[in-house]
């Protein structure tokens, strides 16, 4: 289907050595009994033309690696995120339909054989033998077709909608077409309400179509065409009347069907279980208040008793649709298990639509928890194979997961669950792409609250991102989880994930993940520490875009979301725990500190982690980022930026960089910040290879003698000594030319 | 590539377009040439480089995933991750392969890229393993086999006709193979209850069919369209030959000894002489007729029936070694002359 490349294989040869012994004078005629004398062969055991590939196929069991048949298997073309499914999906097709469209327009080149000339007569020929319909073109009917009542049947058969009305315009309306063709005629448009069909040959645009939940309106086309034929079929037979009431009935005309339905019986006609069904599903629409629907339900199914109709499972479902659509309360729950347990003593099961909706009515929201699920799991898994009746069916697995996560909160329920979807064939009851996306967020949301954390993890592998990809507020889950778990290897990973699934520009996201990763960091392997730090540059640059992306987004002008302060901050903590000097870290250090400085929102709300990390990195040598570091802290807290400065400043002047040691405790002092006067006090002592008391009583001489003695940076640093303790200034001028002298190398000017 | 599959003369056919298809992929480099003849032809003149901006617009994609062989777990089931049987492709295969010619003393290259590992069919979906599990899904359509036929011989003599046919798979839009209409019909001959006279006669009806090394009669029909066709002709043609072979003709009694096909002692005059001798010997000489030849017992005679296995066996197979040794072995004991010695 999704052409692997095709070489031209030998004809694999089964040449099969069969001893066949009929017919043969003399010999034993195989017995359509068992084989009693041992010589005979048994008699065959009957199977279907697929039922060995049936087989076969049940042997391959899922492979949590590989992505949907439907996708090539290739790492370039494995689509990762739910976009690209769907894209790859509908795109290879959409293929399919354009070929499909040059085969039914032109038919002639696949059913045609052309001559070569002189003749150049055309014969039919078909290329396949035996012949697929479904591979045949198929015909298209326009105002100037020449049609026979043979068309009007076969576009009815495959229900055709649109075309079964072009072709009854075409043979002439009402007269043309008569008896049993009309009947049928006028079912398949109450059936579908005189709408095109979605067709079933296009399983990707189901599997992807958006559901949209069915409006609960009358949107029965009144006056249309199959009123009119049913007004000119006569005598109206029974077969007409049940046609036009399940139509009514299934989009919501529900007077008129009911009115309908009581004509034909004042007629005497019989009417069939399935229109009793449709009637008891829109019975709510006739009525207002609850008693007075449940009356008229009631008498509705009385009635049913009365022809001597027997129910089937259609009708205990639609019992409970309606029950459930009139809200909730103890009476409409009793009212409905009831219902089951009446349907129960005559022998009908209940279906999946049946406990959809009983799951519907007793599992509300913000209800108390009533666990009837593990009732209705018990039956359904007793049962041998489970069979979808109605579209409901699907509705069943997406219910009972929901009620799993959001009301019992209970993961072995979820698993037995699931284990029940998984069994046998029972995964085609999972609906469409967005039914299937909505139960394993419930199952992963449920597992990620509930589960241990290895099923959890396991779980996750098998899933993601084949499977299900994640979307944002499930991912926020995972990561609380991993968080929870410690586990820094999957939580460097998720990054990745983020980015491959499409979710890196969600900021809200990417700073939960950078929390994360900063809360289990400090107790995680070396290894695993390193690749965190990977992951949290990469986060940095990952928005950064080249010169000219900017230029192409201009034209675009959409917002570019930023990381905030916080988690700016968390990348620098992240960043900076490295002991080489000449690491690249340093380089993502840096950009962070400068974007934090520019553009971040907010303000970091820890900011004593900045400060440590200004004071490491100038232990470290690296007098630039502490400087910015510690410029940063001053949006958190100016008493922080003060402690960073200050150490920062002490650490320079261990490394014997004097002049940026200088410059920041004059900067302490000249904000007025009392940290200054310790600080340049240390300062000058590690400075000038003195103690403490050394430097006091330095400190406590008049300056003046000093001037000469001392290091042009130290003499900066006794004058912002005095500055923080007397506010005074002493001779400012002197220092100028010298400090600007010492610092013209460093990377002061940041401050 | 449905081209090839169209033609029912495939043998000649498939393999022509084979060489040529693996030609196509290994021999890249004549494709450039031809582009730039192309290009010469058209080329366009570009003022305002629209070509170069549009080219720059690719953005290399950077959500390539690794390799799942990477990702595949040690104990996995192999035959959920290669189901069917498909072109070889690196990333899923989680085996270290190499495959190419290159020149002594270099690694062949590796399994990334590598056409050579792409042309070749692959088993990969039919490991012991997945092949035992196949056959375990599949007993569930088969009857248990007949306990009594347990041997060869038991199922040769229950079921002494064979009929062979052949069935053809491929891929193309028909499942029509005029092959398959082929019936073949192989039975023994011994397992035919055929006397004396009708087995010569059988032989002399179905000719080089039968052969001689084996014993089987093989009768292969393929002049009828459909198999069920030649299937009834080929049992038609072995009944019609087995009751033709019992007819005995008019004709058949002028049969003379010059239109035997094999030397027959007892019709021969080498059977008279013996009696002749015999009754010499016994100084009994008296004329006979045909009819006292005939009947005459010559198992009374000792050694006889040895000397006439001897006769007949140098007549019909011919003169050599071994046909001499036994005759002159015979006719000693019949003589009773002394046996050669064994040293020669």
């Amino acid at each position: 289907m999704y052409s692997n490349v095709l070489l031209p294989r030998q004809w694999s040869r089964f040449a099969c050595i069969c001893r066949y012994s009929t017919a043969v004078e003399g010999q034993k005629l195989p017995q359509n009994s068992a084989s009693s004398d041992g010589i005979s062969p048994p008699p065959r055991i009957r199977r279907g033309p697929t039922d060995i590939l049936e087989a076969l196929a049940a042997t391959v069991g899922p492979d949590p690696t590989a992505a949907h048949y439907k996708y090539h298997d290739d790492p370039y073309l494995i689509p990762l995120s739910n976009f690209r499914k769907r894209a790859y999906a509908l795109s290879a097709e959409a293929g399919r339909r354009a070929a499909v469209w040059i085969r039914d327009n032109h038919a002639e080149l696949f059913n045609m054989r052309e001559w070569d000339p002189p003749a150049k007569m055309k014969t039919p020929h078909y290329n396949a033998d035996p012949r697929i319909d479904a591979y045949a073109p198929k015909p298209i009917y326009t105002s100037e077709s020449k049609v026979t009542e043979e068309d009007l049947q076969y576009t009815i058969n495959n229900s055709l909608v649109e075309d079964s009305l072009q072709v009854f315009q075409l043979l002439g309306g009402m007269e043309g077409v008569g008896g049993d063709l009309r009947v049928k005629f006028l079912q398949l448009l109450c059936f579908y309400n005189e709408k095109e069909a979605d067709s079933m040959e296009w399983m990707e645009e189901r599997w992807f179509a958006s559901n949209i939940k069915e409006r609960q309106a009358a949107t029965w086309r009144t006056g249309g065409l199959a009123e009119k034929i049913f007004a000119s079929i006569e005598p109206k037979t029974s077969e007409a009347y049940c046609a036009i009431i399940q139509g009514m009935a299934k989009y919501y005309q529900a007077e008129r069907a009911h009115m309908l339905a009581q004509e034909a019986i004042e007629k005497g006609l019989v009417l069939s279980t399935d229109v009793y069904n449709s009637l008891l599903s829109c019975v709510g629409f006739l009525k207002e208040g609850t008693t007075m629907r449940t009356e008229a339900l009631k008498a509705t199914l009385a009635e049913m008793h009365k022809h001597g109709i027997s129910p089937n499972q259609g009708t205990l479902t639609a019992c409970l649709r309606s029950v459930s659509a009139w809200g909730g309360g103890r009476a409409l729950q009793q009212l409905a298990l009831q219902l089951l347990a009446e349907f129960k003593q005559i022998g009908i099961q209940p279906g999946l639509s049946a406990y959809y909706y009983m799951l519907c009515l007793f599992c509300k929201e913000r209800g108390p928890k009533v666990d009837i699920l593990s009732t209705i799991l018990a039956d359904l898994e007793s049962r041998e194979t489970l069979t979808a009746v109605e579209p409901t069916d699907t509705n069943f697995f997406i219910t009972a997961m929901g009620v799993c996560s959001d009301h019992l909160q209970d993961i072995n329920m979820a698993e037995r669950l699931h284990t029940l979807l998984m069994k046998g064939d029972n995964y085609k009851l999972v609906g469409d792409a967005y039914k299937e996306s909505i139960y394993y967020r419930h199952y992963v949301t449920v597992a990620c609250r509930q589960a241990p954390f290895e099923k959890t993890t396991e779980l996750l592998d098998t899933l993601v991102p084949n499977v299900y990809v994640p979307e944002p507020t499930v991912f926020e889950e995972i990561i609380k989880t991993l968080e929870l778990g410690g586990a820094g290897a999957r939580l460097a990973a998720a990054w990745s994930q983020l980015v491959i699934f499409g979710h890196a520009k969600r900021v809200r996201l990417v700073e939960r993940l950078l929390q994360a990763m900063c809360s289990c960091y400090q107790y995680q392997d070396d290894e695993v520490k390193a690749k965190t730090r990977a992951a949290a540059a990469d986060i940095l640059s990952f928005g950064q875009l080249t010169d000219e992306e900017i230029a192409q987004k201009r034209d675009q002008r959409t917002p570019q979301a930023q990381l905030s302060a916080q988690a700016l901050t968390n990348i620098i903590q992240l960043c900076s725990d490295v002991t080489d000097k000449a690491d690249p870290h340093w380089e993502a250090v840096s950009e962070a500190a400068q974007r934090l400085r520019k553009e971040a929102v907010g303000v970091p709300t820890d900011p004593s982690v900045l400060s440590s990390v200004a004071q490491a990195t100038a232990a470290k040598g690296k007098p630039g980022i502490a400087a910015l570091c510690s410029d940063v802290t001053d949006k958190a807290d100016p008493h922080w930026e003060a402690v960073s400065e200050a150490a920062v400043a002490q650490a320079t002047a261990a490394k014997g960089k004097p002049g940026i040691a200088a410059a920041l405790v004059m900067y302490l002092a000249e904000n007025g910040f009392e940290e200054a006067t310790t600080a340049s006090a240390s300062v000058l002592g590690t400075l000038l290879n003195r103690t403490e008391s050394e430097v006091q009583q330095l400190l406590a001489t008049p300056r003046g003698g000093l001037e000469e003695s001392l290091h042009p940076s130290a003499a900066v640093l006794l004058d912002a000594y005095h500055l923080a303790t007397t506010g005074v200034e002493p001779s400012r001028n002197a220092r100028d030319s010298s400090s600007s002298d010492s610092d013209s190398d460093s990377s002061s000017d940041d401050e | 590539m449905s081209v090839f599959i169209k033609h029912y003369k495939a043998s000649h056919l498939l393999s022509a377009s084979n060489v040529k298809f693996f030609r196509f992929s290994s021999t890249a480099a004549d494709l450039p040439l031809k582009k730039e003849d192309d290009d010469e032809e058209f080329r366009v003149l570009d003022i305002v480089k629209k070509r170069q901006r549009q080219q720059r617009r690719l953005n290399k994609r950077t959500d390539i995933q690794p390799d799942r062989s990477d990702r595949m777990a040690i104990d996995q089931k192999w035959g959920n991750v290669w189901p069917g049987p498909k072109t070889f492709h690196p990333s899923s295969v989680p085996l270290p392969l190499r495959q190419g010619y290159v020149p002594k003393g270099q690694a062949p290259p590796g399994k990334k890229a590598n056409a050579e590992l792409m042309k070749i069919p692959n088993f990969l979906h039919l490991t012991p393993p997945v092949v035992k599990t196949q056959c375990e899904a599949l007993k569930q359509f088969c009857t248990p086999w007949p306990e009594l036929l347990n041997s060869e011989e038991a199922i040769e003599k229950h079921y002494p006709v064979e009929i062979i046919s052949s069935n053809y798979c491929h891929a193309s839009p028909s499942i029509r193979n005029p092959l398959s209409r082929v019936v073949s019909l192989r039975v023994k001959l011994s397992d035919l209850k055929l006397d004396k006279h009708a087995r010569d006669k059988f032989l002399r009806i179905i000719g080089d069919r039968y052969d001689e090394t084996t014993g089987l009669v093989t009768i292969t029909a393929d002049r009828c369209p459909a198999k069920k066709q030649n299937y009834d002709y080929v049992n038609y043609l072995l009944t019609a030959c087995y009751f033709e072979s019992f007819n005995v003709e008019d004709w058949e009694g002028e049969k003379t000894e010059d239109d035997m096909e094999y030397y027959d002692f007892d019709r021969n005059t080498s059977r008279k002489n013996l009696i002749n001798w015999y009754l010499k010997s016994k100084n009994e000489v008296k004329s006979m007729s045909e009819e006292e030849y005939r009947d005459f017992d010559i198992s009374q005679i000792d050694h006889a029936e040895v000397y006439k296995n001897a006769v007949s066996k140098i007549m019909n197979d011919g003169e050599s070694d071994d046909t001499l040794r036994s005759y002159d072995e015979a006719v000693r004991k019949l003589l009773g002359l002394p046996q050669k010695a064994a040293s020669s």
